[in-house]
Order: C-alpha cells, then structure tokens, then sequence
C-alpha cells in the first residue's frame, strides 16, 4: 500500500490511551462499582432506582437489536417486559408452592415466542408502517390482558407471593439476578454485532433490497432478530412483576415504557454496545426525578415527549456516537482524509486463495448460462419490460445496450428479484429461478451491481464485503464475520480491486468510482457463476474504466459469466461479444459488435447516424 | 327492522365525524409523508378549547368550531415551524417518534391546564332527540354529523377548485418540480400542516359534544384515526371518507349488537390486519418502486 495511507493511520505509541481502552477501563469500572454498590450502602432509594435502570437497560439493549441494528423502530417493546411480568405472575399466583424465580427463564420464552409473530409483521411492513403496527400490538396485548379475565384477573390485576428471604439483603436477589440477565444480553449485543448475522441486520437497516441481492435471509434473519430482541427482556421483565409484586395491565403494558426504552435507545446511541444502558441509566434519573422533585403524573409525559422532540431534532446519533466523532474530529484535525488517497494498483486473481475459483476456459460448455424468455413487467401504462428474450453464453461477457427507459434496469431488476416480474421465465444453469427471491437467486451465483451504486453507507468498506452471506444455514449466521476466514477472504477481494488501503473507512465517505470498485469486490465474496454489471463504466474517470475492463477480463479468464449494462459504446463494443439491443422493453437485435454496429435498425434506435461515420473517420 | 335502520343512520353522521377528523391526518401524510401520531392529542385539545368556550362564556359547542378551528389551526401552524419542519427530510421513521413526543407534551399540557378527570360538554340539546317514524336520533349527533360534512365538502373545495389546492397537490406529487414553477414548498407545508391539525381541530370540537373525553383519550383517538386512514389508504382523501364511513358504520353496529368491552381492540385489530394484508389501503396506490431517486 502507499505511503499516503501509512500517514493517516500512524501505530499508537501508547495503545492503553487509545479511546477504545479508555471506553473499557471506565465500563469495568462502571461495572465493579454497580457489583459492589449493595454491599456498601444500603440506600433503598438508590438501589430501587438502579435496579429499576438494570431492567429498562435491558430492555433498551434489546431493543437496539432490532431497532438499532436492523433498523425496524419500536414502541412495542415494553410489551415484552410486560409478557414476562404476566409469566410470573401468573404461574406464581398458579403454584403458590414453587419459587417464583423458577418461572423467570420462561418469562424470556413467552417473550420471545411472542417476538415470533411480531418478526412475522415484519416481514410485510418496514418504516412508519411497522412503528404504527408495533403500537397497535402493544395496545392490543394491553386489550387481551384486561378481558381474559380467567388468566389475568383483568384490570383487577395479580398479586404475587412476597419474597422469603432475610429482610437485611431484601433487593439484592433482584439487583443481581438483573446484573446477571444484563451481563448476558451486552454479551449476546457484543457477539451479533461481530457474526454474519448482525452483519446482515445491520445491511437490512441500510438498504434491505441490496441486503437481499447479496445473499441475506431477510425472513429469517429478521425473525431471530426478533426473538434475541425480546429473549431477555421477558426474564428482565419477570424479575420486574416479581420485585413490584403486583401486576396489573396498565402499568406492565404502558405506553410510557416503550417510550422510556427508545429514548434510552436513542439518546445513548443506537447500534452501540453500551448506548442502551447509559441512557437507561440517564433516562430512569430524569424519570425518579420527575416521579418524586418535579411533581409526577403530567410532568413525565412532559419530559418524555419534549426529550423524545429534542432528541429525534438535535440527537439523532445519540451520546457515544456524538463522543466517538468528536473524538475523530480531534484525532485526524489537521490531517488529509484517506479518501483523497489514490487507489490501489489491484491485485491479482491468482494470489486469491478462497473466493474467486478458478476454472478451465476449455472445459466451460457451450451452453446458455442465463436464458430469458419472454419476460414482462408493467407499471402502470408503463410496459418497462415487454417481452424481452434473450441469453447469455457460459463464459462469455455479454453486452446489453439501449436507449434510456428501454429497460434496461428494470431487466436486470426482474433477474434478481429486486422486483417481480409479471410472465415470462428465468433459468440459470439450466434450473427455473423466477419464482425464487433475491437472496435464493445470490446462492445460486448471481451476483449483480447497481447503476448507482448501493452500498451500505453507515457500515465500513470491510464490513460491507463480509456482509454478503454466499448460501445460508443457521449454523453460518453465527460465524464470526469482522475477522478471520471471513474478513481474509474480504480482504484479498478488496486487494483485488485495489481498496484494500480503504477497508476501515465508512462506505459513505467514499467517491462514486472508489464505491463502484468495493461494490464489485461485494458481489465477488458471493463467488457468483454469473456477474450482472448496471454501467461499470458510468461516472468514473479514463483510468479507472480501462482497469474496469481489465478486471471484468481478468475475472472473465477465470470463468465468469458477465452481462454488462452499459452507454459507453467502446467500453461494450471492446469487450462485450454477443451484445443484445433492448428497445421498448423488448430484445430488437442480438450480434457480434460488428454485426450490431452495421444493423440498420440498431442505428436508428440508439447509436444515431453519426456513430458509424465517426468511426470511419478514426482510422 | 327499524333499530337497524336507526343505527345505520347514526353509524352514517359517525363516520362523517370520523371522516373529518382523519382529513387531516391523511391530508399531512399526502403532502409531507409525515404521519402524525399527535393528530389525536390536537382533536382533544379542541374538545377542552371548546369546554372551556362553553363553560366559562356559554358559547353553544358546535357554534364554538368557528373560534376553536382558527385557534387549533394557528397552534398547529407554530408547531410545524417550531418542531417539524427541522426534521423535514429525516426519515419516516423519526418523524413519528417526533410527532409521538410531540402528542405526550400536549397531553401532559392538557392534564396541567384541565386535570385529568373525565370531562364533558353537555349543551341544553345533549338529552334531546328527533323521532322520526319511530326512529330515535339524538340531536347532538345529527348536528354534528351535518356540520362535519359541511367543514368537510369546504376542505375538498379548497383542494380542488382552487390555486392553493392546486399548489398543495404539485407539492405533494414532486416538491421540487413544484418549487421550479413557483411554488414556495415550505410555506405550502406549513399551511398544510395547520389546515391538517384546524380539521382535527374541527372534529374535536364535535367529538367533545359526543363523548366524554380526558387528556389521555388521545391514545384511542388517534388508534381510531390510524385505523380510518390505513384503511382507505395513506394518502388518500376519498379513501379517509370511506374508511371513516366503514368504520362509523362498524363501530355503531358492533356496540350495538356485540359485546362492546372487546370493541377498543376494533381499531387496533385492523391497523395490524390492513397493514398486513393490503398495506396501501382501499384506495391507495402503490408506487412505482424502482425509480430512481437520486
């Protein structure tokens, strides 16, 4: 790599200053202090109000998972502390004879159970849709609790047996039982965020179409999403009904506590570690103080709501994230931004040692990889694709070109499932595939880039590469994603397409043609048979598109099948060989690029007169 | 035979009811792409705006709309240039966090100012009703519903038949064609917004004589109004008045002739069933989803 890179990121002289040493030495001793915090002061006020903090800190951390990470905002999540609650307190108004504590596990069962249908709405609905469903589930768990009077004793609400043991330690069973559940919900938090799967939820909340392209289960990614979101919560809510004793609809399904976790959530910062638990911590403060200082009733929901104003307007990264960029700001203050660095030379193939399979040009049959037949879609009056049949040559690099609305992007949208199409059929390799969605279509080896491009923004260069998931078991979505196997392969790729230097920075921060270069190194990590490129050579510099062509070359000598989208008549006329001609959604002429640039009817719909006089002129 | 009849004509002026208070709410989505969770907390602000118009001046409530509306309209008006339009281009997502806050404050302002007991507004007519034919129509509701279509068929002709309507349509459908041929956008977004929440305002005004309300009611409210413009489709103005019909109609027939302690789950049932099923509504329409955007 280049020295300019080398200058942005000096090795610390001393790594225990770094922020991140720093960040953990104080939450080790956050943590001592709250383990030892009951034995040194018995401050009933204090240790209610941390104990109280302990659940709703689990409960915002829950929450981060599916908000946070995945990005589906919640305001039903307190129902899961309130389904826990009722667990309890119905199994132990039920066997008055067994330990309450022993109904806590299944508090996060019931939970969790429940999350399930919750991840099934959300299989339907994203956005301002699922926030509205999510409070309408909570309502309605809220109905349910109050009516069915034979489980619940309805609005009367359920009165559990008092605790046993000596007065002298009275809430210090509850404080570290709480301490332990939140121990184990940070730790689950720490592990998603590194595996495949968090990976994958965290694509999800960035562009969940894109996610699909690259190979990501949405369903069942979302679905277990869910049911970790609530696992704990159920438990931290089972040990809140046991330690209130009294449970009743309307304080275990207020509105006010889902309210209490998003705020948590948000202010401390979303998809962080330790975001949820500051603000539990903060916003449970505020709430005693309003409770007992400020006057109560009326005065909350004047802090909540105005907080929830000021936070979504003036915060909406929340407290860490705030910290971490202004520490950055300060680390790089003065410096040049990678960025501007130039890109790599690239790599080579061969020095690829996972991805990326070498195959034998002479042993490719000559048989079609992709065949298109027939396919139609419209929008309306709009026929977008009206018929198109064509096919693509195993091992050949095909070009598609048309005028623009021709249909070209939509084509290659019917072909990855990132719209359905209406008739017509795909088969890759032989096999129907036009009835399977996105990420089945990634698994068979499609992979395919977009004309603008789509990266996932808020997630780094390497992290956007390991996020692809090449075929899909439960047993992968727990591999540790962020290093090893994983991130070696991700970074050969990148190495490959010369971005390596790039692989910490924020895909955000990149320039167009830097973005178009990882997205390829994206769908590489999908090792795909057949490589759909939407205008490689659009928007980027001279130099860049002659290496573009080189690697589509050098990829293609290695067995990939590549169809090419492109307005860049030598870029296509150079490397692309058949080329088909797409006009009003149909396929109007297939050739060698002799054969197309000769054809009359190719000339009057697209390249224009002029193109074949300007040719004859070069020479 | 007649006690249905009866109830379809009441379950009708309902709906018209209905209908007025959720023109605003899809009026705001239409145009904005905000979904207003405080739409609720505005209607019942405009019951206790005119409980107190009635209470301490003895202004008769239904007459009152025309102070209560313009009052209703100026706050929201100050509410979308204070807290809204910062967040304009934030996603939908933050918007209705934001519009949530924003419905706690007003309850909590609410609670502060009238207490939180039940409270209701009962003019000399409250007891009162037409006989028709055998048919009992309480004169409260028949009143209202009356007023609530006319309000109602003033707001579609501002929409349509004039220059404002026609701005705030070329606003809704592409902001920045419309800022080229002339049309300030913000300030189109803002009249928007105060006309959305002066029609809550309006239908506040009517409900407050209906029912009973607390400041706390906004919840079921605004379950209601979602339920209603779901239902027809975000967005959709006709499909608001047919969702609130459908819904005035169902609401009446279920307390009457079902068990009416489940009927608080009507509303949240089918926000979850409509979302689910037909998340564009009755007559809403789908997008073209692969445009680009950029």
């Amino acid at each position: 790599m280049n020295a300019s890179t080398e200058a942005v990121t000096p090795a610390p002289s001393r790594p225990w200053l770094q922020p991140i040493w720093l960040g953990r030495a104080v939450a080790l001793a956050a943590g001592v202090l709250l383990v030892v915090y009951p034995m040194v002061s018995d401050d009933i006020y204090y240790q209610n109000m941390i104990i109280l903090s302990l659940i709703f800190a689990v409960g915002a951390s829950g929450l981060n998972i599916i908000s946070g990470f995945a990005g589906y905002i919640s305001l039903g999540q307190g129902a899961f502390l309130g389904l826990g609650g009722y667990t309890i307190g119905v199994l132990a108004v039920r066997f008055p004879d067994a330990s309450p504590w022993l109904w806590v596990p299944l508090g996060g069962v019931v939970a969790a159970g429940v999350a399930l249908i919750l991840g099934f709405v959300s299989l339907r609905s994203s956005g301002p849709a699922f926030v509205i469903i999510t409070v309408a589930f909570l309502f309605l768990v809220q109905v349910i609790a109050v009516n069915w009077v034979s489980l619940t004793n309805g609005t009367t609400g359920l009165t559990l047996p008092l605790p046993t043991w000596d007065r002298d330690i009275m809430n210090w069973p509850f404080y570290y039982v709480l301490v332990a559940i939140l121990a184990l919900q940070l730790l689950m938090t720490w592990w998603i965020r590194r595996t495949k799967l968090g990976m994958g939820l965290i694509a999800i909340r960035e562009d969940e179409t894109k996610a699909a392209t690259i190979g990501i289960n949405l369903p069942v990614q979302k679905i277990v999403a869910f049911m970790a979101s609530a696992l704990f919560v159920g438990m931290a809510g089972a040990v809140y009904g046991y330690y209130l004793t009294f449970i009743d609809p309307r304080g275990m399904f207020s509105i006010l506590i889902s309210v209490q976790l998003i705020l948590s959530m948000l202010i401390g910062g979303k998809a962080t570690l330790w975001g949820p638990v500051i603000g539990a911590f903060l916003v449970e403060w505020l709430n005693e103080m309003a409770n007992n200082d400020w006057g109560g009733g009326n005065t909350r929901l004047f802090l909540f709501g105005g907080l929830l104003v000021v936070v979504v307007i003036f915060l909406p990264k929340g407290i860490i994230p705030a910290i971490e960029s202004v520490l950055s700001w300060r680390r790089t203050k003065g410096k040049a931004g990678l960025v501007g660095a130039r890109i790599g030379t690239g790599g080579s193939l061969a020095s690829i040692t996972d991805r990326v399979q070498l195959v034998d040009r002479s042993e490719i049959p000559d048989r079609a990889l992709l065949e298109v037949r027939d396919l139609k879609r419209h929008f309306g009056g709009v026929k977008a694709v009206d018929g198109a049949s064509f096919t693509v040559p195993e091992g050949s690099i095909t070009g598609l070109i048309g005028p623009n609305g021709s249909g070209k992007t939509t084509l290659f949208n019917l072909i990855d499932d990132t719209i359905r199409a209406e008739s017509g059929e795909i088969l890759l390799d032989g096999r129907r595939i036009d009835g399977l969605r996105s990420w089945q279509r990634a698994h068979l080896g499609l992979g395919r880039t977009f004309q603008i491009t789509r990266l996932f923004r808020e997630m780094t260069v390497l992290e956007n590469v390991v996020a692809v998931q090449r075929r899909f078991s439960i047993a992968q979505l727990g591999r540790i994603a962020v290093s090893g196997a994983e991130a070696k392969a991700a970074e050969e790729l990148l190495e490959f397409v010369g971005m390596r230097a790039f692989r910490d920075q924020q895909a955000r921060a990149l320039s167009y043609g830097q973005q178009k270069l990882v997205e390829l190194a994206q769908i590489l990590m999908l090792d795909p048979k057949l490589i759909l490129l939407d205008e490689p050579a659009g928007g980027i510099n001279p130099v860049l598109i002659e290496r573009m062509g080189e690697m589509i070359r050098e990829l293609n000598s290695y067995g990939k099948t590549f169809l090419i989208v492109e307005h860049n008549m030598p870029f296509v006329l150079g490397l692309c060989d058949p080329i088909h001609v797409l006009a009003r959604g149909r396929t109007m002429a297939s050739g060698t690029p002799e054969e197309i640039q000769r054809d009359p009817a190719v000339i009057d719909a697209y390249l224009g007169d002029d193109f074949v006089l300007e040719e004859k002129v070069a020479p | 035979m007649t006690e249905l009849l009866q109830n379809l004509l009441l379950g009708l002026l309902l709906g018209g009811v209905y209908a007025l208070a959720a023109s605003g709410l899809t009026l705001i989505f239409g145009v904005m792409r905000v979904i207003n969770i405080a739409h609720g907390a505005y209607l019942i602000l405009a019951s206790f705006i005119t409980y107190w118009l009635w209470d301490s001046f003895g202004i008769d409530p239904l007459l009152a709309i025309v102070i209560t509306t313009p009052i209703v309209f100026a706050l929201g008006w100050v509410t979308y240039k204070v807290v809204v339009s910062p967040i304009r281009t934030a996603p939908m997502a933050s918007t209705v966090l934001l519009t949530f806050g924003l419905a706690l404050v007003v309850e909590g302002a609410m609670g502060e100012i009238w207490g939180n007991n039940s409270t209701a507004i009962r003019p000399s007519y409250a007891d009162e009703s037409f006989i028709m034919g055998g048919l009992f129509l309480p004169k409260a509701q028949v009143y209202g519903g009356l007023i609530a279509v006319v309000v109602l068929v003033l707001l579609w002709g501002v929409l349509t038949k004039t220059w404002l309507g026609r701005a705030i349509r070329a606003a809704a459908t592409n902001p920045s064609s419309a800022e080229l041929v002339g049309i300030k956008v913000s300030a189109v977004a803002a009249l928007v917004f105060a006309l959305g929440i002066a029609a809550a305002g309006a239908g506040g005004a009517i409900t407050g004589v209906l029912y009973p309300f607390v400041p706390g009611s906004h919840y079921q409210w605004i379950a209601r109004l979602l339920a209603i413009v779901v239902l027809g489709g975000l967005g959709s103005l006709n499909g608001a008045v047919l969702g609130a019909i459908m819904f005035g109609l169902a609401e009446t027939l279920t307390s009457a002739y079902v068990s009416p302690s489940w009927a608080t789950a009507v509303p949240y049932a089918i926000v979850f069933l409509v979302l689910l099923i037909r998340p564009q509504g009755l007559l809403g329409t789908r997008l073209r989803e692969d445009a680009v955007a950029a």
